[in-house]
């Protein structure tokens, strides 16, 4: 399992995200930058590259990180581990991830208690359309709410 | 308010393409462009591996049409003054490009379902990630030869021939006088003091063929020149929030 039409962000998609122009424009908030990681295949390559990026977090003293995967599945082994090095490290943390009825999460752990579902399809399911279950302006302002929420109970 | 410090400016100039035709030679004015029929036939024989090259005009709601599996949605994009997240981009709106993939026997380049059929039924258009039904879409559809065994190496391939194809368009819009765009927006990067400070996280695909990321391309959305994030070991790249909506990420999902 990995990314499915109707979940992948296309080139045109990463060139008007959302997520980036949400978290922006809001003045409360300090974008200090966006991590890309990739999604090894190999286990042990995926915990590598997620504690990488919970260090970065940690050493730009990021009060608060919002963590978005555009796979599912196989993906969401990477996703899980990323958000439990960030949550280790006290900085509280916010998903997105499509998720419908398809793709719960293979593995969890306590820190993914504010994940935002992307999933607009009925049947909750990787429907092949492209552009179909990507996150969108609401998605976005949601997982930014849910972050404040958060930062503002630390 | 608090205080605010300014990094950078990067200023995107919008060309609006009211028309897309083919004709003699590549040009674009007055909202119309116009590709030169001739110059992407080449591109079919830079490579053994293609079989064929079609380049499609689909105009705005002239959707109900077979096309094979979606490999992207690409913004047409070119730097004209400094480097990606800084300084003029030009941009066309109004027309995007597709890129579809599959061989002369019809199998797909998908890896995880696939996206052939009625273009209709197979994009939710009007997302941030695709087209509205009103914009044109110049199609770029590659068909592989027979029998080869599908790799990172085909796909990443056919990515670069479709950028060499945008190439041309690109050049032309380089040269565009930038008084004459019809919408121009500017961009900050900047350090809200004493606000609180959030990392945004993205993970992409990296696991292999058909789950790949091209960063920072020569091009802003393009290919060439760029770092693929398998070869960077999938670790994380920071990225500014200029540099991201100046096209450092091609998607190759």
């Amino acid at each position: 399992m990995g990314i499915g039409p109707s979940t992948k962000e296309t080139t045109l998609h990463h060139f008007r995200d959302p997520l980036l122009d949400v978290v922006s424009d809001d003045k409360d908030i300090d974008l200090v930058g966006i991590a890309v990681l990739g999604t090894p295949q190999d286990n042990k390559e995926k915990y590598f590259v997620g504690g990488r990026v919970a260090q970065w977090a940690e050493a730009l003293r990021a009060d608060g990180v919002i963590i978005s995967v555009d796979g599912w599945g196989n993906s969401h082994v990477d996703y899980a581990n990323t958000i439990k090095e960030i949550g280790e490290r006290n900085i509280p943390v916010v998903g997105l991830s499509f998720i419908g009825t398809q793709a719960n999460f293979v593995v969890d752990n306590r820190y993914m208690d504010t994940i935002v579902d992307f999933n607009k399809s009925e049947e909750g399911i990787e429907t092949e359309i492209v552009g179909e279950n990507n996150v969108n302006n609401i998605d976005s302002r949601k997982a930014l709410a849910f972050l404040k929420l958060k930062m503002n109970r630390e | 308010m608090c205080k605010e410090d300014i990094l950078r400016k990067l200023t995107i100039k919008c060309f609006h393409i009211k028309e897309v035709e083919f004709g003699n030679k590549s040009n674009i004015n007055d909202g119309k462009l116009i590709l030169n029929k001739d110059s992407f036939k080449e591109l079919s024989n830079e490579e053994d591996v293609i079989d064929e090259i079609k380049i499609h005009i689909i105009k705005p709601r002239d959707h109900d049409r077979y096309v094979n599996s979606i490999m992207d949605f690409i913004p047409i994009s070119t730097k004209v003054l400094g480097k990606i997240g800084q300084g003029i981009t030009h941009t066309l709106t109004g027309v995007y490009v597709m890129l579809t993939g599959a061989d002369t026997d019809g199998k797909q380049m998908a890896e995880f379902g696939s996206s052939e059929g009625i273009l209709n039924d197979k994009v939710s258009f009007g997302k941030s990630g695709t087209p509205s039904k009103d914009d044109y879409i110049i199609h770029c559809d590659v068909t592989l030869k027979s029998g080869l065994e599908f790799n990172r190496n085909l796909s990443l391939t056919i990515h670069r021939l479709c950028d060499n194809f945008i190439q041309d368009i690109r050049n032309i819009l380089k040269s565009k006088d930038g008084r004459n765009a019809d919408e121009k927006h500017e961009y900050y990067d900047r350090l809200r003091h004493g606000k609180k400070k959030v990392l945004i996280v993205k993970q992409i695909a990296g696991q292999g063929m058909m789950y790949d990321n091209q960063l920072f391309p020569n091009e802003p959305s393009g290919f060439t020149g760029g770092r693929s994030i398998i070869d960077l070991g999938n670790a994380p790249v920071i990225i500014s929030p200029n540099e991201y909506r100046d096209g450092a990420i091609r998607a190759m999902t």
